[in-house]
């Protein structure tokens, strides 16, 4: 077995260095570069796919709570417009119950002024009636006597003492 | 991950194997046809066979074996690190696979900008020729980079590259870019332009070469400190040669590993700087620009 010179130069060696180097580059390529870069991308893929999945979820949670809010500060109005109602109603109701009795208390008390009035006409009238009889009894009485002082005063003062009674 | 199928787990072993069984068919084959000698001899790869060719004999020698065992070795630890690739959920290879391919990117992107990202395969291929050749005398086998045609014929390619990506703008433009600054410096330019490769070439070459040198200079030398020192132990200790155990392994982690890998990096690093920098972009992608408007 012989040795090569520590420095000697072959072409046909060197070509085939060469050839190894590119060859080598070729197996990398194939083999090492391109599987790990198509993994890599796949999974750059599938990472932005659930980034878009987490997103349309995200969107649609947000859509349904709009909802939701929408409906909850509907019914919130709505619950708010049905007890306006309900206080107008009462307060409306209330008016009219305390008109109703305010005008039936100033009906009674028209009836009893009314009937006060009829009352008194009626006791006047019941005077006049005695003054009338009483006047005319004292006619008869004076036309029956002959009046002097004397007279005249007890006349007076029965008279008076008659229509006391009689108003008594 | 335990419960992985029997059929994973063979295709992980033939992997596994094909990353093996190259280099141990190599040592074995080292072992089998190394000549029988004592003493320092500094030669080049060992010959196994010449085929003949025009102009010289193809000489399959050690040097092309080997490269040819990393070559493998390499394929299979392909194989190996995109077997059952997943998307989520990952193995530790697959960790390791995204690593180097990301690593590569990074450095190709922020050394030739994103034009030449197609190059992260072939900086991946150089590095892992050029620096488990130069670890495979870790195993006592013949480092393809210490043979200047190994390394010669990667520079060549190299040259063939940046030539090529010089030519892009057409090929006055290439003739100009010697008369740069001045037409007088064109010779100088020349000059300048067969040295890369040449400069590339014997930088790689002589270093890991040096270092395979210094390191059986200092094992012979360690071996006769130790007879000199301890050959007066009685009997069979004394020919053991007991400075020859550790000291030439701690040394060869600089001269092999660390010079090694740091040369596959530099070798890469340059390829890198020479295709890009030689390449005249703000003119491509001008012509580009206007290639599209029109």
């Amino acid at each position: 077995m012989q040795n090569l010179d520590v420095i000697s130069i072959n072409i046909w060696d060197t070509l085939i260095s060469l050839a190894n180097l590119i060859i080598l580059y070729l197996i990398v390529k194939k083999f090492l570069y391109k599987p790990v870069k198509n993994v890599l991308k796949a999974r750059q893929n599938e990472i932005e796919s659930q980034y878009n999945n987490a997103e349309n979820a995200e969107k649609k949670a947000n859509e349904s709570r709009e909802q939701w809010e929408k409906m909850l500060s509907g019914a919130n109005s709505k619950s708010d417009e049905i007890i306006k109602n309900a206080t107008d109603t009462a307060k409306m109701r209330s008016e009219t119950i305390v008109n109703e009795a305010k005008e039936r208390a100033q009906g009674i008390v028209r009836q009893a002024e009314q009937e006060a009035i009829l009352e008194r006409k009626k006791a006047t009238d019941g005077i006049k009636k005695e003054i009338v009889e009483v006047s005319s009894a004292l006619t008869s009485k004076l036309l029956e006597r002959e009046i002097n002082k004397d007279d005249h005063r007890t006349l007076i003062d029965e008279f008076i003492e008659e229509i006391g009674e009689s108003y008594e | 991950m335990k419960n992985k199928s029997r059929r994973f787990v063979l295709t992980d072993i033939l992997y596994i194997a094909m990353m093996i069984v190259p280099v141990i068919i190599g040592i074995v084959i080292k072992t089998m046809t190394r000549p029988v000698g004592d003493g320092v001899s500094i030669t080049g790869a060992q010959v196994y066979f010449k085929i003949p060719m025009p102009i010289q004999d193809l000489i399959i020698s050690e040097s092309q074996i080997n490269s040819l065992i990393v070559m493998i070795s390499v394929f299979g630890l392909c194989l190996y690190l995109t077997h059952g690739l997943k998307t989520r959920n990952i193995s530790k290879r697959q960790h390791l696979a995204e690593w180097i391919i990301e690593k590569t990117d990074n450095m190709v992107s922020s050394n030739m900008g994103e034009f030449f990202i197609s190059f992260s395969p072939f900086i991946i291929a150089m590095l892992a020729l050029s620096g488990f050749s130069s670890l495979l005398t870790l195993l006592g086998l013949y480092a393809p980079t210490s043979d200047l045609n190994i390394v010669g014929g990667w520079a060549i390619l190299v040259f063939i590259l940046i030539t090529y990506y010089k030519f892009k703008c057409g090929p006055l433009q290439y003739m100009k870019s010697f008369a740069e600054p001045v037409a007088l410096l064109a010779p100088m330019n020349i000059i300048s332009e067969i040295a890369t490769p040449v400069s590339m070439a014997f930088r790689h070459y002589g270093n890991v070469l040096s270092g395979s040198v210094i390191s059986v200079l200092i094992a012979y030398a360690l071996g006769n400190l130790s007879n000199l020192l301890l050959g007066f132990l009685p009997g069979v200790l004394g020919d053991i040669p007991f400075l020859r155990i550790g000291i030439p392994a701690v040394l060869s982690i600089y001269f092999d590993v660390f010079s090694g890998l740091l040369q596959a990096y530099i070798f890469a690093m340059l390829t890198m700087m020479y295709v890009s920098g030689g390449f005249p972009s703000d003119l491509y992608f001008k012509r580009k620009n206007r290639k599209i408007k029109n």
